[in-house]
């Protein structure tokens, strides 16, 4: 396409002469501009058509160089950055076309496309930002971060031309050719001009194909590569396999029998039988556990029945003691024999020693047992010898101590008023002289606590005075 | 042989949307046409400027 000259005096449209029909100024030199930078456009535009966009983006600069007000020139570029995911720089050469030429100009179709979809620009945006981002990252060394990054902004703007040249140069210098190799090849997809492609494409050719790059061993490198097949799958993951599978030969059937065969014993030994073996030692484990129980079931009556065996064994002990209290060692019950005896010797009317005898079993048996709590006949025969020989035994025992204090023994005489006093407990004088007894054989306490009965169950008695003065005088 | 520190110089960031207008209006807008004007008019300048000395 030619561009229609102006004037750039009058703005008139020039014609085959040399000068402005209009104005008169000499646009020779003029003319042989913005003829080269005609030139310079037909080529851009050739470049743009077989995707040569690199070189389309020279010559359309240098063409605009040549003549800024070269509007086609101007739009073309744009569209040619557009294509390439430069964005910025397609909307500011669109936005000065437009000011070129406000009216029939394409730029407004181009502005309108890309404003009308704002949340696309914005998301056009982003990957712009991501790939900032990821540049930066590489210059600090987050270079996995990076290769994550340019992945999210190529997912979205898979044109954007230098950020997959970037993602290129991450992968080669993570020595992961295979994924350069194919991030090139689109890169050329985009723009098969770019150098910088086209630079990091050749080396990534000679790492992945060195051999072939020295001219070396080329039959046995064509050999691998006849063996395997290499492609890379819709996960980006490089997939190598063999290119040819062997049919089966019949000669090895017998041979893949025999070891299959092999193979079944083996795994009957390793895998069924330690299984097995497995199996019978859990049954044993468990028979054993059930038999352990139970000994300890058996343990724990054992010791519930040797605590019992313990608990009758004290009890036996406690009743054979009390059986002891009542029984004498030649086995009859001696509180009753002692009874007896008693009422038997009162029966033949006693002298004195039998009347001693008699008290001496009657106060064996009260202090030997509670008496209320035996039975009803032993306490009545007991209470009524009590009643009958007590005043006589009483008086006895009066005597012997009445004559003991008279010598001086006041401890016999205490013992001897004692005794009288068990057994006549109503007489007023034996308990005031067991209470002389005490007094006269220093025992103070004894004596002041019978001067206290006397008072208390005597009162109003001569004695009960003399107790309260004896009391009086012991303070 | 690529080595990554060297490459990695050749790459600049992208300008966001919203510096569109710096982009505009750092642009070099001058080309060969206003030279060549400006060249013009200097020496018309020039002439007339010797045409008055000769008078």
């Amino acid at each position: 396409m030619n561009y229609k000259m102006r004037c750039y005096n009058c703005g008139a449209h020039l014609t085959e002469q040399d000068f402005c029909t209009n104005c008169g100024v000499d646009v020779k030199g003029y003319k042989h501009i913005v003829m080269a930078s005609n030139r310079m456009y037909n080529d851009g535009l050739e470049k743009a058509g077989v995707r040569d966009l690199s070189g389309a983006i020279v010559s359309l600069r240098e063409c605009l160089r040549l003549n800024k007000n070269h509007v086609d020139a101007r739009n073309l570029l744009g569209l040619v950055y557009f294509e390439t995911g430069e964005v910025v720089a397609a909307l500011s050469e669109w936005v000065i076309s437009k000011n070129i030429r406000p009216n029939k100009n394409m730029a407004d179709t181009y502005i309108n496309m890309v404003q009308e979809n704002q949340s696309r620009l914005e998301q056009i945006n982003k990957t712009i930002r991501n790939y900032n981002q990821a540049l930066a990252n590489c210059q600090q060394d987050g270079k996995d971060m990076a290769i994550i990054q340019l992945k999210k902004v190529l997912a979205v703007n898979p044109n954007f031309l230098r950020a997959r040249q970037l993602l290129a140069l991450l992968y080669m210098d993570a020595q992961n050719y295979e994924m350069a190799e194919r991030e090139l090849k689109k890169c050329l997809k985009t723009d098969n001009g770019s150098l910088l492609t086209k630079r990091y494409l050749q080396e990534t050719d000679n790492m992945l194909r060195p051999k072939e790059l020295a001219g070396q061993d080329v039959p046995e490198k064509k050999a691998e590569d006849s063996d395997t097949i290499r492609y890379i799958n819709p996960n980006h993951d490089l997939v190598i396999q063999p290119a040819h599978i062997k049919e089966p030969k019949a000669t090895g059937s017998v041979f893949n029998v025999l070891l299959g065969i092999a193979i079944g014993v083996a795994a009957a030994f390793f895998l069924i039988l330690p299984a097995r073996i497995q199996a019978v030692r859990e049954e044993t484990n468990a028979e054993l556990i059930a038999v352990n129980e139970q000994a300890a079931d058996k343990a724990a009556q054992l010791d519930e029945l040797s605590v019992q065996v313990a608990e009758l064994s004290q009890k036996n002990k406690e009743l054979s003691s009390q059986l002891e209290q009542y029984a004498g060692t030649d086995g009859n019950l001696e509180l009753a024999e002692k009874l007896l005896t008693a009422a038997q010797m009162y029966l033949a009317t006693p002298d004195e020693e039998g009347l001693r005898t008699i008290g001496r079993n009657l106060m064996d048996i009260q202090e030997g047992a509670d008496v209320s709590t035996l039975s009803d006949s032993f306490q009545n025969l007991f209470r009524t010898l009590m009643a009958v020989a007590g005043p006589q035994i009483s008086d006895l025992h009066y005597n012997e101590g009445y004559a003991a204090f008279q010598e001086g023994d006041f401890t016999t005489a205490i013992d001897s008023y004692t005794q009288a006093v068990f057994f006549d407990a109503t007489d007023v004088e034996t308990l005031y002289q067991l209470g002389n007894a005490y007094r006269k054989n220093d025992d103070t306490e004894n004596a002041k606590k019978i001067y206290q009965q006397v008072i208390e169950l005597f009162p109003n008695t001569d004695r009960a005075t003399r107790s309260q003065q004896y009391l009086n005088q012991l303070g | 042989m690529i080595v990554f520190e060297e490459e990695i110089k050749k790459f600049h960031p992208c300008l966001e949307v919203e510096e569109v207008a710096d982009a505009i209006y750092n642009q070099d807008m001058t080309d060969m046409a206003d030279v060549l004007v400006s060249v013009v008019r200097e020496a018309k300048v020039e002439a007339e400027g010797k045409n008055t000395d000769k008078e």
